[in-house]
């Protein structure tokens, strides 16, 4: 540069400061004031939405889809787009390492490639229009981010789109504006504003249709507990189903009876001082998660089993056996397994059976079992499951196999006189008031929900008292 | 008394001059669009002291670490605000310094004689985006852990070097304890103090020059 350009320059700048202001008082008030707001829109986040609760990491649990932080979900979407591309898209370090340095690096040295002194927004529409279009296309492949890339098979029009509107159009934009720039000289700065923004318009224009014609995949809510008591109630509900079968509910079996390939092995009751004060959390965790080869204890973590219980999962199996057994530790007081029912309510599948369910009867009526086909673990699989599905649940009457079982009747067969189901569940009969619920929902026809069940209800109206 | 201290002070330290060469100076005329500088600023300010308070419970090993949050949350009083503040804060950083650049960019304010400042700043915005990175792992929760386990094996496929690139992130070929406890460092001392030592050259650097004003058509 010039020296007498530099010397414009800073005259230039010395009249702004004559007619500018002071920068305390005046900018400063201005800064405070932003300061300010983004204080107060941080307190706000942060009491009203507040951080999502995400399970432990699990470093054996491979089919969790990792999702990065959202400021770099664009270079997530460039990646997967580009990686469509055929031949080149499989040179991975080209999108990886290349392509972002030589973005990072063409912003690093900005300042010594652009080194025309003009700064007014008119005489430097190239510059501008290569920026809008990079940052429109940031914003666009974020939005993007959830739609798939590709389906797999055959024409996947929203995959054509993404890569259309994500990677063609400012690929050609950006080579246009710079021959209009560098090649025809004598461009006239309205053609680059004109193809700066059809470019924008086209991009947004795709982004939209992609987004209208591929709706993003739901991202799948995981509960976690996070209160003492949920965490409590989710590690009996986990017992319940995983453990129960050979522990028993209060872990206190010796011997393993009805369960196949473990019958009549003899273990150490996991409810005494023996286990609890023996084995610290993690070692509890850690029996649970790799098992005990040794000692007839099979593995319950997703080391070894796809299905098998999160790190998380384990977690609040532990804690749940320290509280309930433990006597160094104190149950906090809990919630009921279901809400206590009102004279004349009727109890619904949603709240009140599908809790109970869970804890008593899904440990052995669930796939893969020996329960006679009959699976217990959504309301339709309860009403139409299983070899004797006809007798199970009958609406209305207190003869149906299930309700004749829960109450410590066994079932004979009417050929040859054998037992064809034995007392459920099989070592102990629920509490009288479980027992009660469930007869209550099978005599008023089983309803599903909450509102369902209320329209059967006869709760007296409570009466105005004078 | 009270002007006699000042006095002694000033005396020392040369308040008056501090004064006139920091706060007491002329600038060109501003909006709003001035103030993204020392809003990200504000920023870091706020990030240093949540995260402080939150290095006082955290615990970097996989043990503990989610644990450890989880008690910042539940166990804590107004653990749950400081956390979610530095959570949220740091969304909001990275966004804010992002529009500052390109404001920058479009008012063309890194041209002569402030092309040095440009350049810090850009070291500024990639180690701002590198303390959300490895500020994301330190929860190790799934998304932390599998995020970054994708972030880093990008990071491998570097030509040649990717690999050692890959163990150096990682402390190993796996994400393990070691991962969290790099992470943990570069997030609370490396970064940090480049970030410190990077903010006050450009201070120094703007306080130099003076704010750039708006162009004009003759500019």
């Amino acid at each position: 540069m010039k020296e007498e350009q530099k010397k414009t320059i800073k005259e230039r700048y010395e009249q702004s400061l004559q007619k500018g202001e002071r920068f305390w008082p005046d900018s400063i008030f201005k800064d405070a004031i932003m300061a300010l707001g983004i204080f107060l829109l941080l307190v706000l986040l942060a009491t009203f939405i507040g951080v999502p609760v995400e399970p432990k990491a699990d470093p054996s649990d491979s089919s969790y889809v990792p999702r990065p932080e959202w400021y770099f979900l664009f270079l997530f979407k460039f990646l997967a787009i580009y990686g469509q591309i055929p031949i080149l898209g499989k040179i991975e370090w080209l999108a990886t390492v290349i392509i972002p340095i030589i973005y990072i690096g063409l912003l690093t040295v900005l300042p010594f490639i652009d080194r025309s002194p003009k700064r007014y927004y008119g005489k430097r529409v190239f510059a501008i229009g290569i920026m809008a279009i990079i940052i429109v296309s940031m914003v666009s492949l974020t939005l993007i981010s959830n739609i798939p890339t590709t389906s797999g098979e055959g024409l996947y029009i929203a995959g054509i789109l993404q890569t259309v509107g994500g990677l063609v159009v400012p690929l050609a934009a950006y080579i246009l504006l710079a021959l209009m720039n560098f090649a025809f000289k004598k461009t006239p700065a309205k053609a680059m504003v004109w193809t700066t923004v059809v470019t924008i318009v086209l991009m947004i224009g795709l982004t939209a249709g992609t987004m209208l014609l591929a709706p993003s995949v739901a991202s799948e809510e995981v509960e976690v507990a996070t209160t003492l008591e949920d965490q409590i109630n989710a590690g009996q509900d986990l017992y319940s189903v995983q453990c129960v079968e050979c522990h028993g509910d209060d872990g206190s079996v010796t011997t393993i009876t009805g369960v196949e390939g473990l019958e009549g092995k003899v273990i150490s009751p996991i409810n005494g001082r023996d286990i609890l004060y023996t084995l610290n959390d993690a070692s509890m965790a850690e029996v649970i998660a790799y098992g005990r080869p040794d000692a007839g204890m099979n593995p319950f973590g997703k080391a070894y089993n796809p299905e098998g219980l999160t790190k998380s999962e384990i977690d609040y199996i532990v804690i749940f056996m320290r509280y309930a057994w433990d006597d160094r530790f104190e149950m906090p007081p809990m919630k009921p397994l279901f809400p206590a029912l009102a004279e004349g309510e009727v109890p619904s599948y949603d709240v009140h059976i599908a809790p109970i369910v869970k804890r008593y009867c899904v440990s052995c009526h669930r796939a893969g079992k020996d329960n006679n086909n009959f699976l217990m673990t959504s309301y339709e699989e309860v009403l139409t499951t299983g070899d004797n599905a006809e007798n199970n649940l009958l609406p209305g009457s207190l003869d149906g196999y299930l309700l004749t079982v829960i109450q410590g009747t066994e079932i004979l067969d009417p050929a040859t006189g054998e037992v064809l189901i034995q007392q459920m569940p099989p070592t102990k009969l629920m509490k009288q008031d479980v027992i009660d619920a469930f007869i209550l929902w099978i005599m008023n026809g089983m309803p599903r929900t909450a509102e369902e069940a209320r329209a059967l209800s006869t709760i007296p109206e409570a009466t105005p008292t004078p | 008394m009270w002007k006699k201290f000042y006095a002694w002070l000033d005396e020392r330290i040369g308040l008056d001059s501090l004064y006139k060469a920091t706060l007491d100076r002329p600038e060109p005329k501003g909006n709003w669009w001035n103030t993204l500088g020392s809003a990200s600023l504000f920023l870091f300010l706020l990030q240093g002291a949540t995260g402080i308070f939150l290095a006082i419970y955290y615990t970097p090993s996989p043990d503990h670490a989610y644990d450890s949050i989880q008690y910042i949350m539940t166990g804590v009083q107004f653990g749950w605000l400081i956390r979610g503040i530095h959570h949220w804060g740091s969304s909001l950083m990275v966004l804010v310094v992002f529009i500052h650049m390109v404001r920058v960019f479009v008012t063309a304010s890194y041209k002569y004689p402030r092309e040095l400042t440009w350049l810090i700043g850009i070291g500024l915005l990639l180690m701002t985006v590198g303390m959300g990175f490895t500020g994301y792992l330190l929860p190790w929760n799934q998304k932390a852990f599998w995020a970054t386990t994708v972030g880093t094996q990008i990071a491998g496929s570097v030509p040649f070097i990717g690999d050692f690139i890959l163990k150096a992130l990682r402390g190993g070929t796996d994400l393990s304890a070691l991962t969290l406890q790099r992470f943990f460092a570069a997030h609370i001392w490396i970064l940090p103090a480049l970030l410190v030592a990077l903010i006050g050259v450009h201070l120094f650097l703007i306080i130099k020059h003076g704010e750039s004003q708006f162009p004009e058509k003759e500019d």
